[in-house]
């Protein structure tokens, strides 16, 4: 089966007036949405990225630009990525369109990851 | 999917439940003067859990990763807005988060002198079941505003005042002894009252976020009964009036979402272990040779939990109660209550003069409850326009929805009854 990358998009916000019981229940749909996956058997991999948005780097007439993230056109960072092993696009469809990602505002890219070998 | 012992670390109010703790246990590590730093350290902490648990799975103890990022964030915080000779060695302090009995035991010290200073003479009473619910409780504004019925700004406002008094070094951070302790667990055990009676009563709000509030009182009451140091009668007489009513929650609720009166409920739902807790500490509560409000309000709560029906129930005991508690301080409300069962042991004739003057004191002038009443006993007598007039108040009055609920069947019965 052909792996498939969710990148989690998601606007940099502001969580200081979130409740404990807010976070938590955040938590626990995410909890829930991997355990499903696992117990489909379809998890592969899942990292975090850190928070500050990283770097930018072009090569311009003048050299090697390095810039800050999150970059100006669009104010969004990935927040990190899932690896899930799916039969079709339609099959990885489904199962990200169930992640909280998307409940709680996020965008999802999907890609299917090209095999090595 | 039956097997999922990550959901199962997260079950009931972890991140609530542990918020209070690690305010309590970084509070003595780094002072409750710098309670602001501290509150947004835990912030910090559940935020990151937050944004990182979803990728990488919840840890093995959440608890214990909690309390580390909590401290360290805190920490920054501290380096960042302090003068690093006010910290001293502060920094060198080690928290073992690891959750070894002995932890625990510090933690439920840690918690008490927390709740101790939160309900210290110095702050204001209106604040301190606010400032209760949110550093030890963990409750958030939004959720205490829900629960009281109060705008966000002036709990907001409530707190601010509070905490000053904390940040001004006003308060120290002690479980009191000896005769002081007598005094100062008074406040406490009010603002625990207070809590859990704004939960249980059929006013208006958030029914869950009030039913996690009688729980919370209940949870707090524990940690005083859990520690020799504060554990004294009236403490045992308050857990008790908390569990002989709390056991009541499954049956106040019927089929059609209305709130079920005492006569209505069914008795075989009530919970039996509460109901045998309460009498565990009511037991214990007779053990001094005070006897305070909180015993009376246990004893009339207990004498329900043990009686098969209204019939057999000992009235003129539950009066006797009332009669002592109104002769310390009078309340409108345990009038009510008084005259109700006036009522159920000599007749609502007999009750309803003292009914027609409490009415005349205006005292409960906004109360629907009273008007409830007044309509169910107008029924009773058989003057059904009267009795319709005081439904009518009754529902303008109500803002929950399980009380409305009660009141427009009760009105329709009047109704066909009149047919």
């Amino acid at each position: 089966m052909p792996n498939f990358m969710l990148l989690l998009h998601e606007q940099p916000m502001d969580h200081s007036q979130f409740s404990a019981e807010e976070m938590q229940a955040v938590i626990a749909e995410y909890v829930a949405w991997r355990q499903k996956v696992e117990a489909d058997g379809k998890f592969v991999s899942a990292e975090k990225l850190k928070d500050e948005g990283g770097r930018h780097l072009v090569h311009t007439d003048d050299g090697l630009r390095v810039t800050d993230g999150p970059y100006a056109e669009a104010a969004e960072v990935i927040g990190g990525y899932f690896t899930i092993s799916a039969d079709s696009y339609d099959d990885a469809v489904a199962t990200a369109s169930e992640c909280p990602h998307l409940k709680f505002g996020g965008r999802i890219e999907l890609r299917e990851v090209e095999p090595t070998g | 999917m039956n097997d999922v012992p990550e959901l199962n670390s997260l079950i009931g109010h972890l991140f609530r439940h542990h918020s209070g703790k690690m305010a309590a246990v970084l509070s003595r590590t780094f002072g409750v003067r710098h309670i602001d730093l501290i509150e947004d350290g835990i912030q910090d902490a559940m935020i990151a859990a937050m944004k990182r648990w979803p990728f990488t799975g919840v840890p093995e103890n959440p608890s214990a990763w909690l309390t580390q990022v909590a401290k360290n964030r805190t920490i920054d915080r501290l380096r960042r807005e302090t003068t690093s000779q006010e910290l001293g060695d502060t920094f060198d302090v080690a928290i073992d988060a690891s959750q070894d009995a002995q932890f625990e035991g510090e933690v439920v010290d840690d918690q008490l002198r927390m709740i101790f200073a939160c309900c210290h003479p110095s702050i204001p009473p209106d604040s301190q079941v606010a400032l209760t619910l949110k550093i030890v409780g963990g409750f958030s504004v939004p959720e205490i505003s829900r629960s009281f019925l109060a705008s966000q700004e002036s709990v907001a406002k409530l707190l601010t005042r509070a905490k000053s008094k904390l940040r001004d070094g006003d308060v120290s951070l002690e479980i009191p002894v000896g005769d002081e302790l007598t005094t100062r667990l008074s406040p406490v055990l009010k603002v625990l009252y207070l809590m859990f009676n704004e939960g249980y009563a059929p006013t208006a709000g958030d029914e869950v976020v009030r039913r996690d509030l009688c729980f919370e009182a209940i949870r707090l009451v524990g940690l005083l009964t859990s520690q020799k140091s504060a554990h004294v009668p009236k403490v045992d007489a308050l857990a008790a009036l908390f569990y002989f009513h709390a056991a009541r929650f499954p049956a106040r609720v019927g089929g059609d979402g209305e709130m079920l009166v005492l006569g209505d409920q069914d008795r075989s739902s009530w919970d039996r272990e509460m109901i045998g807790r309460g009498f565990q500490h009511l037991l214990a509560s007779a053990s001094g040779d005070e006897v305070t409000d909180y015993h009376l309000e246990a004893e009339i709560a207990s004498l329900h939990a043990t009686s098969q029906d209204l019939a057999s129930t000992d009235w003129r005991r539950i009066i006797e109660c009332y009669d002592i508690l109104q002769s310390r301080n009078y309340s409108p409300v345990v009038e009510l209550n008084r005259i109700v069962a006036i009522s159920r042991m000599s007749g609502t004739s007999q009750a309803f003069p003292a009914l027609e003057k409490l009415e005349e004191s205006g005292l409960l002038r906004g109360y629907f409850l009273f008007y409830a009443t007044k309509a169910r006993f107008l029924t009773d007598l058989a003057r059904p326009r009267e009795a319709a007039i005081s439904f009518e108040k009754a529902l303008s009055l109500a803002h929950n929805e399980s009380a409305r609920n009660l009141l427009t069947k009760n009105m329709a019965e009047l109704t066909e009854r009149k047919i």
